[in-house]
């Protein structure tokens, strides 16, 4: 497998010398989805920031695709790894959205053609034909969110950084920005690394997940991570309700190989269960029942109640 | 709260809105420049009332014009007061022992005349292009990057501190405060402004580092598709031929 990042000892301290990350290492494949968890001040935004050389000189070694990213050219760093940061108003900068779009092909220096070919492709790609010369400021959150994806997709990254995707997003621009983005992976090939707190949309978004708080606390598949709650507990995070819920059914003796991680993948576990029994699922209550859902409760709802 | 659009109407169809940018962006500011160095006052007030002419051609709603002119005229108003009280010459009324002279009068009017006439121009200008067109046709014009891009950036973020400032006011508001004109209001104001200044410096931080990541290095480059035609050359060459004229009339 081609690597398409990897970092080594990577270390980073804010001016006041505040340590942002220490000794981070990890190995991204190409074509993979990578999540990136951690809490809030856990460094997750300043490591994508060395992602595409946007922190000059990291003190560590960051590679891209096997080359140095502080020994590559700007046109070549920013055709590699595409950044979409969390604020959408932090990255419409320009007076429009052809403008804002056709900012980093620009830099890149491409031909005019093609940069207005880069534009109309990317702004198809997000659902924003026709939005050319709205000016940012009248769009929607969610069409901001769009077009800052659009203005990073215009480059043609092969690896795409995103920074909360879906925060602050009402249910259907959420739902779409999922689907828009898993499309980019599975259709484009694009090697997709993404931080985010929403443990319900990480199953689609991730084959591995990395919890970084300020260093790399874990790495593995999705349910590896929810599946141990001390970890989730230890770093302030949480896992997807119907992961938790079938956790409880099992109390109640549930059997499933598998628990799934989202609605979709629930539906199909149930479906297969039932299946498999005769059309039926047996539940029961024993006395030792409540106790172990008690402990479950306790594991997963750690950050109820003040508890730590 | 409202946004201060310069833009809004620049969709709308007249000659001045069809005008190149180019052509238009130079022949006006050669105008601008050509009305504030009137020392005439019956030439100001021609070139007052032909700048007022434009604007009517330019056909933008008079309530959009008017009340942004007017905002400058109160600015401007205060002279009317002062300078014939403090200017020399021939004295036309006294009021205990202090004269009223009708030179500070006339000078107050000549220097109201000009500065009312280029806001106009510069208005009519700027309200009948879009925004990003002015930025770009800048660009295209040589204008120092640096000054377009603070010119750019002040006007993207405009809107964006606009908000970040009502929803802060907002919020204050939902607590009970109302402004009042006294130490307690004017420092809680203060303390809101101060924040709204390391809100700002935090998201240029921000805004920079997006920059950076989409490759810039100081220099933005954009596209821009702009053909001069007959039209615009001759509208041009009347106003640079006006603009001449107001100063050379007296030569002919």
């Amino acid at each position: 497998m081609v690597e398409a990042i990897k970092v080594e000892d990577l270390n980073y301290s804010y001016s006041d010398g505040t340590k942002a990350l220490e000794d981070i290492g990890l190995t991204i494949y190409e074509g993979e989805k990578v999540v990136v968890v951690g809490p809030n001040g856990a460094g997750k935004t300043t490591f994508f920031l060395h992602l595409n050389g946007t922190i000059k000189n990291p003190q560590g070694d960051v590679r891209v695709f096997g080359k140095r990213i502080s020994d590559m050219k700007i046109e070549d760093r920013i055709h590699q790894v595409g950044v979409v940061f969390q604020d959408p108003d932090d990255q419409l900068f320009m007076p429009t959205v052809f403008d804002d779009v056709a900012f980093g092909p620009i830099n890149m220096g491409l031909d005019e053609e093609e940069v207005e070919k880069r534009v109309n492709k990317a702004l198809s790609k997000v659902g924003l034909e026709g939005f050319e010369k709205k000016v940012s400021h009248n769009l929607s959150y969610g069409q901001k969110k769009r077009v800052a994806l659009a203005a990073v997709l215009s480059m043609e990254p092969k690896v795409l950084v995103l920074d909360e995707p879906t925060a602050n997003l009402d249910p259907k621009s959420r739902a779409d920005f999922i689907s828009l983005i898993s499309d980019l992976n599975e259709r484009d090939g694009i090697t997709t690394i993404i931080a985010m707190h929403d443990v319900n949309a990480l199953p689609t978004l991730a084959d591995r997940v990395y919890v970084l708080n300020k260093r790399i606390v874990a790495e593995g598949s999705p349910r590896d991570i929810f599946s141990d709650w001390s970890l989730l507990k230890d770093n302030s995070l949480e896992a997807p309700d119907v992961f938790k819920l079938f956790k409880v059914l099992n109390c109640f003796g549930y059997s499933s190989d598998d628990l799934p991680l989202s609605f979709d993948e629930a539906v199909e576990v149930l479906t297969r269960t039932i299946e498999g029994t005769e059309g039926h699922i047996h539940l029961h209550i024993h006395e030792h029942t409540h106790k172990e859902i008690s402990h479950v409760m306790d594991s997963y709802n750690h950050h109820r109640n003040g508890k730590k | 709260m409202e946004y201060p659009e310069i833009d809004a109407y620049s969709s709308m169809d007249s000659p001045i809105h069809r005008f190149d940018p180019r052509a238009k962006i130079v022949s006006f500011t050669f105008l601008i420049f050509s009305l504030v160095f009137v020392n005439d006052i019956r030439v100001a007030f021609s070139g007052l009332v032909f700048s007022f002419f434009i604007l009517l051609v330019s056909r933008l709603p008079p309530g959009f014009a008017l009340k942004r002119i007017r905002m400058v005229f109160f600015f401007l108003f205060p002279l009317l007061l002062v300078m014939p009280l403090t200017v020399e010459g021939r004295e036309i009324a006294n009021i205990s022992g202090i004269s009223v002279t009708l030179d500070g009068l006339i000078f107050a009017s000549l220097i109201i005349m000009r500065a009312l006439a280029a806001v106009t121009l510069a208005l009519t200008m700027l309200a009948t292009t879009r925004f990003d067109m002015t930025m770009k046709t800048l660009y295209a014009l040589k204008i120092p990057g640096t000054l377009v891009q603070m010119l750019m950036f002040t006007y993207r973020y405009i809107f964006v501190i606009t908000d970040e400032f009502s929803r802060m006011w907002e919020s204050m508001e939902c607590k009970g405060f109302s402004l009042k004109a006294n130490y307690h209001g004017l420092s809680i104001f203060g303390n809101m402004l101060g924040m709204i200044i390391i809100k700002s410096y935090d998201r240029t931080r921000r805004v920079y580092e997006s920059m950076v990541s989409k490759g810039y290095s100081g220099r933005p480059r954009t596209l821009v598709h702009l053909k001069m035609s007959a039209k615009d050359y001759v509208l041009s060459t009347c106003m640079v031929g006006i603009a001449i004229f107001v100063h050379a009339y007296q030569f002919i």
